[in-house]
């Protein structure tokens, strides 16, 4: 069959490839043309929009570059030593990041999953509090800054003004004010934001589950708990991995609420490491030393993110 | 087969001239239409748009061969946002610019054009153009002026029977009536206000115009005694209940929110803020003072002030003529005139007609002795936070003594 020539079996599949075999006897490799174009338009947008800056970050992490001028120095690695050495702004903002994604990844994985189990059937009333709690998810985070801000605010905002009016003044906080609970404050308002988008992964792996092994269980008498521990857990491990990982990075990255609600004070105490890095490119014009930081920050993610894939694997069930 | 490599052809083609369109905005933009040319006016003030395009219009009708197109971007991300387009040429032919770290790095790369020999200098008042001077050149000419200092309630003074205070003893006096009185002395914004309050805080604590420029150099240290000094006075009025509940917490638009509505007397902000409260409020009667840290006798500064909004050419603009017109001709009395009126600000212009009541207010303050803001002599920006982040300290109950050795060792970290 002509076809043949571009198909090879792979595992015993039958697979395209970009060699073609001539012949059974000597198989001459060619390069197809065709799937190179295919790929190139993605090649071209990844090189130019992630690759590139990218390679150019670590370049200029090396130098004093302000961001503006047109000449700059090698340092060599100076700015990681300092960073890593001296400086403990970056110290407490990493620490202030961890606090912050721990805090998000535990409530917001713990809770949309509860109540993804709450909302799983699709009834009108779940489906209509699925889109309610997926509402925050399409605003956009500085419209959510802004609305929080107010909130929380100790002379006018509505928390403390109800807590006040229903005789819990005493947990009346001044939430973005106070150094020892402003991150939290920010961690929570992430998880109102994006619980709802977890949410609706959790919803969907639990409807890939088999109804038949909750059957076989409910058969052999198990307790909503064993039910839990060793049907719908398991079975949701890849649901869960995505949730976490992208959690993870979600929280790492998170810009936006931060900058808008506290501009990471008072006293760097909500700073992590998206908004130094921002604060010293364009606020203290070293921009060499942000790239320095943006090394570091995206080689922290990727440490993060490949435990936890391992970690979660490790855990996946095949059926 | 054919018709695959075809398909693929056309696509890739189609994403060429998508991305050819995305790479050619710029010559667009700066295109010139018959022989009209076109200049590129940034800055960073969205709320001007109007007042600013009505002036433009009336400039291209005296022009016509100059066309101006406006582009206002964010403040705070002005300069990131900014710096591309100005170290390209294109895109920003007049540009306005912040005093201190700003000024220092768009200098240093050489972004702008001299502008000393220009006959529209002398339409300044003098002592406003050094936030645009280096080395003796005039490279950028500060348009606004605003003053660093609280805003008060003229009508809670009036119906208490205070006056502005003259001395630290008199200031807290009259916190205290006020606080007596169901009056927040203070309304403190944890965002804005400690970047600006400490600049009329420090002015006469130690009474030189160098006095944070000399962190820099080493010849000044935040751990010395006026620093010390000031953050305890800070911490006096804190100790006191002179700042509204948690000072910390509450944002610049919460604390000018209570201002308005007449809660507290005082507005730890700055001129700037007048036009904002008369929105919210317009039969709220406002004053400037100062907080004077000592003594009457000892007291050598009045208040502060900062000339901002610095208008510059770029060095790399290709029609620089052009663009020095169209800075001659904001700084003409009648159009300074015109722009201060529809947008509440104070200028730097000389002869220029004030109509609101606030501007009146503010304009009065232009015969006082006053000081250009502290903070904006510096160059790095590190130093300037160090400063800030020692007043959140103190606020959030550390002792002045170790707020200024923790800002220290930061300064010690930007200057080495």
């Amino acid at each position: 069959m002509q076809s043949n020539n571009n198909v090879e079996r792979v595992g015993g599949a039958r697979v395209a490839s970009p060699y073609v075999a001539s012949t059974a006897k000597k198989r001459k490799k060619k390069w197809n043309w065709a799937l190179f174009f295919f790929v190139l338009p993605g090649f071209i947008i990844y090189s130019v929009f992630f690759a590139g800056p990218t390679v150019a970050a670590l370049f200029l992490s090396f130098t004093d570059w302000n961001g503006i001028a047109p000449t700059f120095n090698y340092v060599g690695f100076s700015n990681y030593t300092n960073m890593l050495t001296d400086d403990p702004i970056f110290v407490q903002s990493l620490g202030n990041n961890l606090k912050f994604t721990l805090g998000v990844l535990i409530f917001q994985t713990v809770l949309s999953l509860f109540f993804a189990m709450l909302l799983v059937k699709n009834t009108k009333a779940n489906i209509f509090y699925r889109a309610v709690y997926f509402f925050p998810t399409i605003v956009a985070s500085v419209s959510v800054a802004f609305v929080w801000t107010f909130m929380y605010d100790p002379n006018i905002g509505v928390i403390n003004n109800i807590l006040s009016a229903v005789g819990l003044e005493s947990l009346a906080k001044s939430w973005l004010g106070d150094r020892n609970i402003a991150i939290y404050s920010l961690a929570f308002v992430q998880f109102w934001a994006h619980t709802g988008q977890m949410l609706i992964i959790f919803v969907a792996g639990l409807h890939a589950i088999p109804k038949e092994l909750y059957e076989a269980a409910e058969i052999e008498g198990a307790s909503k708990w064993q039910t839990f521990k060793s049907i719908t857990w398991p079975l949701l491990a890849p649901s869960a991995t995505i949730v976490v990982a992208y959690t993870t990075i979600q929280s790492f990255k998170a810009f936006d609420l931060v900058i808008a609600m506290t501009g990471g004070g008072p006293s760097y105490a909500t700073e992590i490491l998206s908004t130094f890095l921002y604060h010293e490119a364009f606020i203290n014009f070293r921009f060499g030393y942000a790239s320095a930081a943006a090394v570091i920050f995206m080689i922290i993610i990727a440490i993060v993110t490949v435990l936890q894939f391992r970690l979660l694997k490790s855990n996946d069930v095949k059926f | 087969m054919k018709k695959q490599m075809l398909l693929l052809m056309m696509v890739v083609l189609l994403m060429g001239s998508v991305l050819a369109g995305c790479g050619n905005t710029d010559e667009t933009g700066g295109a010139e239409s018959g022989d009209a040319k076109t200049i590129n006016f940034l800055h960073w003030r969205g709320e001007d748009t109007e007042a600013f395009n009505a002036i433009i219009e009336k400039f291209e009708e005296e022009n016509p061969d100059i066309n101006v197109e406006m582009n206002a971007l964010p403040s705070d991300s002005y300069i990131a946002n900014a710096s591309a387009t100005l170290l390209s040429g294109k895109g920003a032919d007049v540009f306005a610019s912040f005093p201190g770290s700003q000024f220092e790095a768009l200098q240093e790369s050489g972004a702008y054009v001299e502008l000393g020999d220009q006959a529209f200098i002398d339409r300044f008042s003098e002592n406003m153009l050094g936030a645009g001077q280096k080395d003796g050149k005039q490279l950028a000419v500060p348009y606004q002026l605003v003053y660093n200092i609280p805003v008060y309630n003229k009508g809670v003074f009036d119906e208490l029977g205070i006056e502005p205070p003259k001395d630290w003893d008199g200031f807290l006096e009259v916190s205290q009536t006020l606080k007596d009185n169901g009056y927040d002395p203070i309304l403190f914004a944890g965002d804005v206000s400690p970047s600006q309050f400490i600049n009329p805080m420090v002015m006469n604590n130690q009474p030189s115009d160098e006095a944070f420029a000399k962190l820099e150099t080493g010849d000044e240290k935040l751990t010395n005694d006026w620093f010390v000094k000031t953050l305890s006075q800070i911490k006096e009025l804190n100790d006191k209940g002179y700042f509204q509940k948690d000072p910390l917490g509450t944002k610049k638009e919460g604390a000018a929110a209570l201002f308005a509505q007449e809660k507290g007397a005082m507005l730890a902000l700055g001129s700037y803020m007048m036009a904002t409260v008369a929105e919210q409020n317009p039969d709220i009667e406002q004053g400037l003072l100062s907080p004077i840290t000592v003594s009457e006798d000892e007291m050598k500064y009045e208040g502060i002030h900062t000339s901002t909004f610095m208008l510059g050419v770029n060095s790399k603009s290709e029609h620089q003529k052009e663009a020095l017109k169209f800075i001659e001709f904001l700084t003409k009395p009648e159009i300074a005139s015109e722009y201060a009126n529809a947008t509440g600000q104070l200028l730097t212009v000389k002869d220029v007609e004030y109509d609101s009541p606030e501007l009146t207010e503010t304009a009065a303050w232009l015969d006082k002795k006053t000081l250009f803001q502290p903070r904006y002599t510096l160059s790095k920006e590190q130093v300037s936070k160090a400063i800030e982040t020692a007043i959140q300290d103190v606020l959030s109950g550390v002792e002045p003594e170790e707020a200024a050795k923790k800002a220290q060792e930061e300064v010690d970290r930007a200057i080495k």
